[in-house]
Protein backbone atom coordinates (compact mmCIF):
# COMPACT_ATOMS: atom_id res chain seq x y z
CA UNK A 1 0.00 0.00 0.00
CA UNK A 2 1.30 3.40 -0.96
CA UNK A 3 1.01 6.02 1.79
CA UNK A 4 -0.73 9.28 0.95
CA UNK A 5 2.52 11.19 1.58
CA UNK A 6 3.99 9.80 -1.64
CA UNK A 7 1.22 11.34 -3.70
CA UNK A 8 1.42 14.64 -1.81
CA UNK A 9 5.20 14.88 -2.25
CA UNK A 10 4.86 14.06 -5.95
CA UNK A 11 2.23 16.73 -6.46
CA UNK A 12 4.26 19.28 -4.46
CA UNK A 13 7.30 18.69 -6.68
CA UNK A 14 5.16 18.89 -9.82
CA UNK A 15 3.60 22.14 -8.61
CA UNK A 16 7.02 23.64 -7.85
CA UNK A 17 8.34 22.68 -11.30
CA UNK A 18 5.28 24.26 -12.90
CA UNK A 19 5.75 27.42 -10.82
CA UNK A 20 9.37 27.63 -11.95
CA UNK A 21 8.20 27.34 -15.55
CA UNK A 22 5.60 30.08 -15.14
CA UNK A 23 8.21 32.46 -13.73
CA UNK A 24 11.13 31.57 -16.00
CA UNK A 25 9.57 31.13 -19.44
CA UNK A 26 8.99 34.02 -21.85
CA UNK A 27 6.80 32.40 -24.49
CA UNK A 28 3.10 32.64 -23.64
CA UNK A 29 2.42 29.09 -24.81
CA UNK A 30 5.19 27.66 -22.63
CA UNK A 31 3.70 29.54 -19.68
CA UNK A 32 0.38 27.84 -20.51
CA UNK A 33 2.16 24.45 -20.48
CA UNK A 34 3.58 25.23 -17.04
CA UNK A 35 0.12 26.22 -15.79
CA UNK A 36 -1.12 22.85 -17.01
CA UNK A 37 1.55 21.18 -14.86
CA UNK A 38 0.39 23.12 -11.80
CA UNK A 39 -3.25 22.23 -12.46
CA UNK A 40 -2.33 18.54 -12.81
CA UNK A 41 -0.55 18.72 -9.44
CA UNK A 42 -3.64 20.24 -7.84
CA UNK A 43 -5.86 17.54 -9.36
CA UNK A 44 -3.58 14.80 -7.98
CA UNK A 45 -3.92 16.36 -4.53
CA UNK A 46 -7.72 16.57 -4.81
CA UNK A 47 -8.03 12.93 -5.84
CA UNK A 48 -5.55 11.68 -3.24
CA UNK A 49 -7.44 13.43 -0.44
CA UNK A 50 -10.78 12.21 -1.80
CA UNK A 51 -9.84 8.53 -2.01
CA UNK A 52 -7.68 8.35 1.13
CA UNK A 53 -9.36 10.69 3.57
CA UNK A 54 -12.92 11.25 2.40
CA UNK A 55 -14.32 8.10 0.73
CA UNK A 56 -17.86 8.87 1.98
CA UNK A 57 -18.37 12.26 0.35
CA UNK A 58 -15.47 12.28 -2.20
CA UNK A 59 -15.99 15.92 -3.20
CA UNK A 60 -12.34 15.95 -4.33
CA UNK A 61 -13.09 13.70 -7.29
CA UNK A 62 -15.79 16.08 -8.50
CA UNK A 63 -13.51 19.06 -8.09
CA UNK A 64 -10.74 17.29 -10.00
CA UNK A 65 -13.21 16.94 -12.87
CA UNK A 66 -13.96 20.67 -12.61
CA UNK A 67 -10.23 21.41 -12.64
CA UNK A 68 -9.85 19.44 -15.87
CA UNK A 69 -12.83 21.24 -17.47
CA UNK A 70 -11.61 24.69 -16.43
CA UNK A 71 -8.10 23.87 -17.65
CA UNK A 72 -9.50 22.95 -21.07
CA UNK A 73 -11.48 26.21 -21.22
CA UNK A 74 -8.41 28.17 -20.12
CA UNK A 75 -6.19 26.65 -22.80
CA UNK A 76 -8.72 27.31 -25.54
CA UNK A 77 -9.32 30.93 -24.55
CA UNK A 78 -5.66 31.69 -23.86
CA UNK A 79 -4.58 30.30 -27.22
CA UNK A 80 -7.19 32.49 -28.90
CA UNK A 81 -5.72 35.51 -27.13
CA UNK A 82 -2.15 34.47 -27.97
CA UNK A 83 -3.07 34.09 -31.65
CA UNK A 84 -4.62 37.56 -31.59
CA UNK A 85 -1.52 38.97 -29.91
CA UNK A 86 0.68 37.29 -32.49
CA UNK A 87 -1.34 38.72 -35.37
CA UNK A 88 -1.16 42.26 -34.02
CA UNK A 89 2.38 42.27 -32.66
CA UNK A 90 4.16 39.44 -34.53
CA UNK A 91 5.31 38.01 -31.19
CA UNK A 92 4.08 35.48 -28.64
CA UNK A 93 6.45 36.50 -25.86
CA UNK A 94 4.84 37.93 -22.77
CA UNK A 95 7.68 40.38 -22.06
CA UNK A 96 7.02 42.10 -25.39
CA UNK A 97 3.31 42.59 -24.67
CA UNK A 98 4.00 45.57 -22.43
CA UNK A 99 1.53 48.29 -23.41
CA UNK A 100 0.15 48.44 -19.87
CA UNK A 101 3.61 48.79 -18.34
CA UNK A 102 4.99 52.25 -17.57
CA UNK B 1 17.85 13.36 -29.87
CA UNK B 2 19.82 14.45 -26.85
CA UNK B 3 16.58 14.63 -24.92
CA UNK B 4 15.85 10.97 -25.69
CA UNK B 5 19.42 10.05 -24.69
CA UNK B 6 19.15 11.84 -21.36
CA UNK B 7 15.71 10.30 -20.74
CA UNK B 8 17.10 6.84 -21.46
CA UNK B 9 20.14 7.39 -19.25
CA UNK B 10 17.91 8.48 -16.36
CA UNK B 11 15.12 5.95 -16.84
CA UNK B 12 17.39 2.92 -17.34
CA UNK B 13 19.07 2.85 -13.92
CA UNK B 14 15.82 3.73 -12.15
CA UNK B 15 14.04 0.86 -13.91
CA UNK B 16 16.86 -1.55 -13.03
CA UNK B 17 16.94 -0.39 -9.40
CA UNK B 18 13.17 -0.74 -9.07
CA UNK B 19 13.18 -4.25 -10.58
CA UNK B 20 16.06 -5.25 -8.29
CA UNK B 21 14.21 -3.93 -5.25
CA UNK B 22 11.08 -5.77 -6.39
CA UNK B 23 13.00 -9.04 -6.84
CA UNK B 24 14.46 -8.64 -3.35
CA UNK B 25 10.86 -8.19 -2.10
CA UNK B 26 11.68 -4.81 -0.58
CA UNK B 27 8.86 -2.98 -2.40
CA UNK B 28 5.55 -4.18 -3.81
CA UNK B 29 4.48 -4.18 -7.44
CA UNK B 30 2.19 -1.20 -6.87
CA UNK B 31 5.14 0.78 -5.56
CA UNK B 32 7.23 -0.11 -8.61
CA UNK B 33 4.48 1.28 -10.85
CA UNK B 34 4.09 4.36 -8.65
CA UNK B 35 7.79 5.20 -8.77
CA UNK B 36 7.93 4.60 -12.52
CA UNK B 37 4.95 6.91 -13.05
CA UNK B 38 6.51 9.49 -10.71
CA UNK B 39 9.77 9.38 -12.67
CA UNK B 40 7.91 9.86 -15.95
CA UNK B 41 5.88 12.73 -14.47
CA UNK B 42 8.79 14.62 -12.95
CA UNK B 43 11.11 13.97 -15.90
CA UNK B 44 8.44 15.13 -18.36
CA UNK B 45 7.71 18.19 -16.23
CA UNK B 46 11.40 19.11 -16.08
CA UNK B 47 11.60 18.68 -19.84
CA UNK B 48 8.52 20.85 -20.32
CA UNK B 49 9.99 23.75 -18.35
CA UNK B 50 13.68 23.36 -19.30
CA UNK B 51 13.91 22.27 -22.96
CA UNK B 52 14.63 25.13 -25.32
CA UNK B 53 12.99 23.45 -28.32
CA UNK B 54 9.32 24.33 -27.97
CA UNK B 55 7.92 21.26 -29.73
CA UNK B 56 10.06 19.00 -27.54
CA UNK B 57 8.73 20.81 -24.49
CA UNK B 58 5.14 20.20 -25.66
CA UNK B 59 5.92 16.53 -26.32
CA UNK B 60 7.38 16.02 -22.85
CA UNK B 61 4.18 17.58 -21.49
CA UNK B 62 2.39 14.57 -23.04
CA UNK B 63 4.63 12.22 -21.01
CA UNK B 64 3.75 14.12 -17.83
CA UNK B 65 0.01 14.08 -18.49
CA UNK B 66 -0.03 10.35 -19.30
CA UNK B 67 1.95 9.71 -16.10
CA UNK B 68 -0.65 11.75 -14.21
CA UNK B 69 -3.34 9.49 -15.73
CA UNK B 70 -1.41 6.49 -14.39
CA UNK B 71 -1.35 8.12 -10.95
CA UNK B 72 -5.12 8.58 -11.13
CA UNK B 73 -5.37 4.84 -11.82
CA UNK B 74 -3.20 4.15 -8.77
CA UNK B 75 -5.64 6.30 -6.79
CA UNK B 76 -8.42 3.96 -7.98
CA UNK B 77 -10.30 6.61 -9.97
CA UNK B 78 -10.33 5.11 -13.44
CA UNK B 79 -12.99 7.49 -14.77
CA UNK B 80 -10.78 10.51 -14.15
CA UNK B 81 -7.82 8.70 -15.73
CA UNK B 82 -9.85 8.17 -18.89
CA UNK B 83 -11.07 11.78 -18.86
CA UNK B 84 -7.47 12.93 -18.40
CA UNK B 85 -6.27 10.95 -21.41
CA UNK B 86 -9.22 12.08 -23.56
CA UNK B 87 -9.16 15.76 -22.64
CA UNK B 88 -5.41 16.29 -22.37
CA UNK B 89 -4.04 13.76 -24.83
CA UNK B 90 -6.77 14.45 -27.35
CA UNK B 91 -7.62 18.11 -26.90
CA UNK B 92 -5.21 20.24 -24.93
CA UNK B 93 -2.03 18.86 -26.50
CA UNK B 94 -3.40 19.35 -30.01
CA UNK B 95 -4.38 22.93 -29.13
CA UNK B 96 -0.96 23.67 -27.63
CA UNK B 97 0.94 22.25 -30.61
CA UNK B 98 -1.33 24.14 -33.03
CA UNK B 99 -0.66 27.27 -31.01
CA UNK B 100 3.09 26.71 -31.16
CA UNK B 101 3.03 26.21 -34.91
CA UNK B 102 0.61 29.06 -35.70
CA UNK B 103 2.55 31.61 -33.66
CA UNK B 104 5.90 30.70 -35.17
CA UNK B 105 7.31 30.79 -31.65
CA UNK B 106 11.06 31.16 -31.31
CA UNK B 107 13.16 28.66 -29.42
CA UNK B 108 15.13 31.14 -27.37
CA UNK B 109 13.76 34.66 -27.25
CA UNK B 110 16.34 37.40 -26.82
CA UNK B 111 16.26 38.47 -23.18
CA UNK B 112 16.91 42.16 -22.73
CA UNK B 113 15.94 42.82 -19.12
CA UNK B 114 17.89 40.17 -17.24
CA UNK B 115 17.12 36.52 -16.69
CA UNK B 116 14.36 35.57 -14.26
CA UNK B 117 15.72 32.05 -13.89
CA UNK B 118 17.60 32.40 -10.56
CA UNK B 119 14.61 34.09 -8.93
CA UNK B 120 12.24 31.51 -10.40
CA UNK B 121 14.44 28.68 -9.17
CA UNK B 122 14.52 30.19 -5.68
CA UNK B 123 10.75 30.50 -5.51
CA UNK B 124 10.25 26.99 -6.91
CA UNK B 125 12.69 25.47 -4.41
CA UNK B 126 10.99 27.37 -1.58
CA UNK B 127 7.54 26.08 -2.57
CA UNK B 128 8.81 22.52 -3.01
CA UNK B 129 10.59 22.56 0.36
CA UNK B 130 7.60 24.03 2.18
CA UNK B 131 5.00 21.65 0.71
CA UNK B 132 7.17 18.54 0.98
CA UNK B 133 8.04 19.29 4.61
CA UNK B 134 4.40 19.92 5.44
CA UNK B 135 3.24 16.73 3.70
CA UNK B 136 5.84 14.57 5.46
CA UNK B 137 5.49 16.08 8.92
CA UNK B 138 1.69 16.00 9.13
CA UNK B 139 -0.19 13.07 10.68
CA UNK B 140 -2.27 11.45 7.96
CA UNK B 141 -3.38 8.28 9.74
CA UNK B 142 -2.92 4.97 7.97
CA UNK B 143 -6.05 4.75 5.83
CA UNK B 144 -5.62 3.26 2.38
CA UNK B 145 -7.15 4.37 -0.90
CA UNK B 146 -10.83 3.47 -1.20
CA UNK B 147 -12.43 2.53 -4.49
CA UNK B 148 -15.38 4.84 -5.12
CA UNK B 149 -18.03 2.99 -7.17
CA UNK B 150 -18.88 4.48 -10.52
CA UNK B 151 -22.68 4.82 -9.98
CA UNK B 152 -22.09 6.63 -6.69
CA UNK B 153 -19.74 9.05 -8.41
CA UNK B 154 -22.31 9.75 -11.11
CA UNK B 155 -25.05 10.32 -8.54
CA UNK B 156 -22.88 12.73 -6.57
CA UNK B 157 -21.73 14.53 -9.71
CA UNK B 158 -25.13 15.10 -11.32
CA UNK B 159 -27.19 15.17 -8.11
CA UNK B 160 -25.41 17.25 -5.49
CA UNK B 161 -23.19 19.09 -7.95
CA UNK B 162 -25.84 19.71 -10.61
CA UNK B 163 -25.68 23.50 -10.49
CA UNK B 164 -21.85 23.69 -10.64
CA UNK B 165 -21.94 21.31 -13.62
CA UNK B 166 -24.26 23.71 -15.43
CA UNK B 167 -22.03 26.65 -14.50
CA UNK B 168 -18.96 24.82 -15.83
CA UNK B 169 -20.86 24.05 -19.03
CA UNK B 170 -21.65 27.76 -19.44
CA UNK B 171 -18.02 28.61 -18.67
CA UNK B 172 -16.77 26.27 -21.40
CA UNK B 173 -19.33 27.69 -23.81
CA UNK B 174 -18.36 31.28 -23.07
CA UNK B 175 -14.63 30.54 -23.16
CA UNK B 176 -14.68 28.86 -26.54
CA UNK B 177 -17.05 31.43 -28.02
CA UNK B 178 -14.66 34.09 -26.77
CA UNK B 179 -11.70 32.28 -28.30
CA UNK B 180 -13.50 32.04 -31.64
CA UNK B 181 -14.53 35.70 -31.59
CA UNK B 182 -11.00 36.76 -30.68
CA UNK B 183 -9.39 34.81 -33.49
CA UNK B 184 -12.01 35.84 -36.10
CA UNK B 185 -12.08 39.52 -35.31
CA UNK B 186 -8.33 39.74 -35.73
CA UNK B 187 -8.68 38.08 -39.11
CA UNK B 188 -11.38 40.46 -40.36
CA UNK B 189 -9.45 43.47 -39.03
CA UNK B 190 -6.45 42.30 -41.01
CA UNK B 191 -8.66 41.91 -44.10
CA UNK B 192 -9.97 45.46 -43.67
CA UNK B 193 -6.46 46.81 -43.38
CA UNK B 194 -5.57 44.91 -46.53
CA UNK B 195 -8.60 46.45 -48.31
CA UNK B 196 -7.57 49.95 -47.29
Amino acid sequence: MIPIQSFLVLSALLFAIGFYGVLARRSAILILISVELMLAAVAINFIAFATYRDPKAFSGLVFALFVIAVAAAEVGLALGIVLRLFRERRTANVDEANSLKW
Amino acid sequence: MTGALVAGLVMGPILIALIALYMAARISGAEVIFYLAATVILGGALGAVLLSNLVHAALSLIATLMGVAAIYLMLLSEFLALVQILVYGGGVIILVIFGLMLTNAQDDPVVTDGSQKPFAFGVGALIAGLFVTAAILAEWGDAGATLIPFPLFGKRLFGDFGLPIIIVAFLLDIAFTGALVNARRAESAGAEEGAR
